[in-house]
This record gives structure tokens, sequence and C-alpha cells, in this order.
């Protein structure tokens, strides 16, 4: 009799161990099985999984890799450039010319960049003004290459714009690695296909990391830079974008981020802020 | 407590041909057939919504990865459950997250209900207690006296016979029973 009592106590007082919510989660559930199915092993019915071959050149560990070292090595630039820059302005460096191809008013017209070796120089923004078209279809380093020696000038380096007494050596180099890097983060991204949702995962990823650095060189001497502000303002504002992609995200989303690419000229201004050979490490 | 339903073997079997077949609307059917039993036998034996979730997810990523090998010796229910409980298990063995209210209290001792009397909440002493309970025999208790689960379907899902079943209840309970002494007028009454 008491053995029943007890049963009985047991199961109406254990109803209350761990109670679950009254709603359960479907929804949220179920989408991300669906995110997960999409970006895992193909599903294959007859017991087994067989995994989408990889069309993509260089597998995640050397993405994540390459995106690592080069978070390392902006980091590292920006704290030396901080550790190094004289209390009273005067850098025992004199900065490199990492704008100084840059035409006046790039910004605002930003086909007057790059397209044809007449023009990398920034010496004509007019004649340049006329090769929009290509300009959009350039490759990354088109205009980096045409123009060497240009960017070691040293005229060049009083118009960059950049406080001489504030930004060191070792903050243009941080600058123009991160530049070179949120170049080819884009470029990666334009080119990727709209299906290869793993591919949009790693480049959030990726994507997290130049996010960082972006905001740490915003609040470096860096940005004290008139035009290289609202650079690094947009690329903060693509990163955030490509970051919150999920997983799930429609071919919409992704345009819209491709809008903005267009609209602010980023990429157009990021080649343009990338002096000529600053990607072989020089 | 919730009653244990299956759709029967004839929907089953339909169901899983269409899903077989690439029917999205039928996996999402199948979903939404087991969610909730999945989900909450989940959360009874984790205690925390996030990880019933991911358990939950998991146990039908693997599902529908494997639901082609599935040959229909058990019910399609019994076979998602026992895919269901060997993903919490697993996962509560790796994760080792301990639940706040979780107690160094050693199978079969009172030493743990010593501070009884400090904390006379009856409801909060019994989930100690299940806690502290193997996992074997917690299992099975949860299974049965919180879910309303039937040997035989505890059985076909933790893949042990019914009599095992039965002696992990029976066990449970006796330790419930000595852990909670101190109530005993609560059912004596």
């Amino acid at each position: 009799m008491t053995e029943d009592k007890f049963e009985s106590f047991l199961k109406k007082t254990a109803q209350d161990y761990n109670t679950p919510p009254a709603r359960v989660p479907r929804d949220e559930m179920w989408a991300a099985i669906q995110a997960k199915r999409s970006a895992g092993p193909r599903v294959v019915y007859g017991g087994g999984a067989t995994y989408v071959v990889s069309q993509r050149r260089f597998g995640t560990k050397v993405w994540l890799g390459a995106a690592a070292a080069a978070m390392l090595l902006v980091a590292t630039g920006v704290g030396i450039g901080r550790w190094t820059a004289a209390p009273g302005g005067q850098p025992g460096v004199s900065p490199l010319p990492v704008n100084g191809q840059t035409p006046t008013g790039s910004d605002a017209n930003p086909s007057a960049v790059t397209g044809s070796p007449s023009t990398t120089a920034g010496r004509q923004p007019a004649a340049a003004s006329r090769q929009s078209n290509a300009v959009a279809t350039a490759k990354p380093n088109a205009s980096r290459s045409s123009a060497p020696g240009v960017d070691r000038n040293p005229a060049a380096v009083a118009s960059t714009g950049l406080p001489a007494g504030r930004s060191s050596r070792a903050d243009q180099l941080a600058a123009v690695q991160h530049l070179s890097e949120a170049e080819a983060l884009l470029t990666s991204f334009r080119t990727r296909s709209n299906t290869d949702q793993q591919m949009d995962a790693q480049l959030g990823k990726w994507a997290r990391q130049l996010l960082s650095n972006t905001r740490l060189l915003l609040d470096s001497p860096i940005a004290d830079d008139p035009q290289r502000r609202p650079l690094l303002e947009d690329l903060e504002l693509v990163l955030v974008q490509i970051v919150q992609l999920s997983p799930g995200s429609t071919p919409q989303d992704r345009d819209l981020i491709e809008k903005t690419l267009q609209q602010d000229h980023v990429m157009t201004r990021l080649r343009t802020a990338i002096p000529a050979g600053a990607q072989r490490g020089s | 407590m919730v009653a244990y339903e299956s759709p029967g073997l004839v929907n089953d079997i339909e169901l899983i041909t269409r899903v077989v077949a690439g029917d999205a609307a039928a996996e999402r059917e199948l979903y939404e057939t087991y969610v909730d039993r999945i989900y909450r036998l989940a959360f009874r034996l984790s205690g925390d919504d996030e990880m019933a979730r991911d358990y939950t997810q998991a146990t039908f990523i693997r599902a529908f990865e494997k639901i082609g090998s599935f040959r229909g010796e058990s019910s399609l229910s019994t076979w998602l459950h026992s895919i269901g409980m060997s993903v919490t298990l697993n996962g509560l063995r790796k994760t080792k997250r301990q639940r706040s209210r979780e107690a160094p209290i050693e199978e079969g001792s009172t030493a743990a209900f010593a501070r009884a009397e400090a904390e006379p909440d009856l409801k909060e002493r019994l989930a100690r207690a299940i806690d502290s309970l193997a996992d074997k025999y917690r299992t099975v208790f949860v299974m049965h006296d919180v879910e309303g689960y039937t040997h035989e379907e505890i059985s076909g899902t933790l893949n042990i016979p019914v009599g095992t079943s039965k002696s992990h209840l029976f066990q449970a309970r006796n330790k419930l029973r000595v852990l909670l002494a101190d109530f005993a007028p609560e059912w004596v009454s």
C-alpha cells in the first residue's frame, strides 16, 4: 500500500523535474536543421552521406590561416605604431606613401583610379574617369602592378593627407596590410558562387576578424586621414553585413551587400588606397 | 504526462517512402510528428533549452541521413527515439556540464541530505535526488515515471531487455525513497 502511494507521489511530484517549456521551438529548430544540412554533408538516402566536393581553390585551413596571419600582422603593426609614436607627434621615420596615388576627389569619382596604366599614378583623374567600365572589371592587382615607382616618390607622401606627426611607419604598414586583406576578402565575396553557403560561412569568419581590425584602425591615428576614415567606415559597414550573412541567407541579402559595394565604390577606393607592391610585402 | 503515440506502421512506411523519394514536405511532416517528444525528452534529461535544441536538431539531421537504412524492425517512433537518446546521452556525457542544482551526492547515500532541514523544498530535493541517480536509472525513471513511456518502448529505445528496464526503474525508485525519507509523511498520508 505504502509502495503504491510512494509511486503515485513520485510520479506526481516528478512532473516538475526539468519541466520543458510549453512551446516547443519547432520553427527555430527546423530552420537550424535545414541550415546545417545545407552547409554540411549532402544527404544521400540509403544509409550514408557523401561530402560535397569543394570547388574552392583553397581549403578552410588555408583561408583561416591566412586571415589569422594577416590579423596578427595588423595588430602587431598598430601596436608597434602606437608604441613608437613620439609623444610630441613626431615619428622617428617618415611615413610610407600609402595613399600616394590617390587622386584628389577620388571618393566622389571612383572611376578615376585604375584601369589603365596611364591613370594608375593618379595624375590624370579626368582621363581616368572615362575608364569607368574598365574599372568595374579590373583585376585587383592590375592598377598596382602598372605603376611601380610612383608610390615610392617622396613627393607623393605630401599628397597623402596623412598627419605626418601622428601616423607612424608601422601604422602605415598595418593599414596597407589591412586594406589589402579587405580587398582580398571583398574580391572573394564578389566572385564566390551564390549557392556556396560553406564559403559564406568562411567569409563570415574572415570578415569578423577584419571587422575588429577595422575598428582598431578607426580608433588609431590612421583614421585621422580625411580620405581614409570614410573608407574605413564604409568598409566597416560592408564587413558587418558580411558577418551577419547567415548560412540560410537569400540572394537578396547578398545583393544588398553588392549594392553597398557598388554605391560606395568601396573596391575602387580600397585599391586606390593600397600602394603598388603592397601585397608583395614591401 | 504525455501519451506516447505513433502514427502507425502504414503511415510510417508511407512517410518514409516519401522522405526517401526526396519529398521535402514529408521531411517536415516527419519532423512535426515527432519533434515535440524528442525535444521534451532531451529537455527532461538535460534541463537546458540550448542543449535540448542541439540534441533535437542533431537527432533529426542524423535521422534524415540514415532513414534510407531504416528496415522497419521497430516502429519509426522507436527508431527516432533511439537516435535521440543516443545523441542526448552521448552529448550529456561529453559536455559534462554541471547543472546548478547538481550536488555531489553519492549514489545510494544520504550524506548530502544532511542539508534537508536547511532546504525543505520537496521539489528541489526531488530534483537533486533524480540528478544524483546513475545515468541508466535516471534515464529509465525519467522516461517511465515522468514522460510516460512503457517498458516496451524504453526497451526498444535504449536497446535493453524489458526486464532490465523494469529493474532499473525499481532501483531508481528505491534510491529515491531513501533519499527522500525525510518526506515520508508526504506520501504516507
